[in-house]
């Protein structure tokens, strides 16, 4: 009984954070890995470790940036485990690339694909910084690299995706 | 700052919160225009990153050993008690307290705050009636100062008393839930690292960290407390 009131309470807190914070995690599994089908199992297992240490969570304001270096481990623990080569960008399977090509917007289809491109040093900071919001102390953190490492990869990161966008404009 | 340290900085930080960059770029209209272009483009990047997110499939969540955790109530029944009944009980418990406050020197020593906050509970079972009489509003803002909480909207609050725990005077509140009365105890100088689960016979509760204090929330064992609890927690202003 005892038991049964600890689990309710830990399901209840732990479904409130991964109700707000599920698509971040996703997106930057997916960002991670290149492959929505692999995100999704990173997802599910940083779920899974997740729920085994949410005690070490003190503060729920803190979810976010500990749930994204769960989902980081997971990710790199994946690839580990399953011994897989990083992603050929030249042969997409049918998931990888349905996931580069979202609507009708070329321009923006063009984008995804340059971001898709980027070496992992300049993508990984691009998807914490943009699409989470982490400032360049956390990405700094969370990737274990100084904060000017953080910004030359973002800067230079702009500058490749500037270039495709002037690109395709012109 | 030059020109060429903003562009690169502006290219990292399209919010500008780098020193020194507004003043740059609004004596310089190359960089302001090259601001503006990169804020643009981090529009496309967001927009690009934003991909389709397929359903959440939350993967079984098996129990975690909880039991050290839990802390057990004492009493285990809501209490429906008659004014003559009360006046008894409340005679009894004055006596009681007189008597205890004695025999223990002027206030006995809890080993944790779920203990403290469980005797506290048992001293006052007259809070737990099924009542619809709402407390005074002048009762209710002399115990709950504005700068600990807003309790206008957490619904109906039917006892308000200043209760001490650990030696502090904190708000003693009773809202009437759904299954009956569930008692808040606003401890903003509790700090807890983890929510603390209460249970007893018919009755549960949680006590839950929220900053550098704890608030203690128990209703009876039906009673869906976890659609009380963010509510709670958002009408308190200690942590903010």
């Amino acid at each position: 009984m005892n038991s049964s009131y600890a689990h309710d309470a830990r399901t209840g807190r732990f479904n409130r954070l991964v109700g707000v914070l599920h698509k971040d995690m996703y997106r930057y599994a997916a960002w991670l890995c290149r492959d929505p089908s692999v995100a999704e199992e990173v997802v599910q297992e940083a779920l899974l470790r997740a729920w085994k240490s949410l005690d070490s969570l003190r503060e729920d304001d803190a979810a976010k940036q500990w749930l994204m270096t769960i989902v980081r481990r997971e990710n790199a623990r994946y690839f580990e485990r399953k011994r897989l080569e990083t992603v050929d960008i030249d042969r997409l399977t049918p998931t990888q690339a349905a996931m580069l090509v979202e609507g009708d917007d070329a321009e923006l289809n063009a984008l995804r694909e340059a971001i898709y491109r980027l070496d992992e040093d300049y993508r990984e900071p691009l998807v914490l910084q943009v699409l989470m919001g982490h400032s360049t102390k956390e990405i700094a953190a969370l990737m274990g690299i100084n904060p000017g490492a953080v910004l030359t990869r973002l800067h230079r990161a702009r500058h490749k995706l500037k270039a495709v966008v002037d690109e395709a404009e012109a | 700052m030059n020109c060429n340290d903003y562009k690169e900085a502006i290219a990292a930080d399209p919010s500008e919160s780098f020193d020194g960059g507004t003043a740059h770029a609004s004596a310089c209209e190359s960089c302001s225009d090259y601001r503006e272009e990169m804020r643009a483009l981090n529009g496309k990047i967001a927009r690009a990153l934003s991909i389709g997110v397929p359903e959440l499939k939350m993967p079984e969540l098996s129990p975690i050993e909880a039991d050290a955790n839990v802390v057990n109530l004492p009493f285990g029944r809501k209490v429906r008690i008659t004014t003559p009944t009360w006046l008894g009980i409340a005679a009894s418990f004055v006596i009681a307290a007189v008597f205890a406050s004695r025999m223990l020197g002027g206030g006995a020593e809890y080993s944790s705050l779920a203990d403290e906050v469980i005797a506290h509970l048992d001293y006052e079972p007259q809070a737990l009636r099924v009542v619809s009489t709402p407390v005074s509003t002048r009762m209710l803002n002399n115990v709950v100062r504005p700068d600990v909480a807003d309790v206008g909207g957490l619904g109906l609050i039917t006892y308000a008393r200043t209760c001490p725990i650990n030696g502090k005077p904190v708000p003693h509140l009773v809202l009437q839930g759904a299954k009956g009365p569930i008692t808040l105890l606003l401890m903003p100088d509790e700090k807890i690292e983890r929510a603390v689960p209460l249970l007893g016979k018919g009755i549960k509760g949680v006590i839950l960290p929220v900053g550098n204090g704890s608030i203690a929330i128990i209703g009876d064992r039906d009673e869906a407390l976890e659609q009380y609890e963010q509510q709670i927690i958002d009408s308190v202003r200690w942590s903010t």
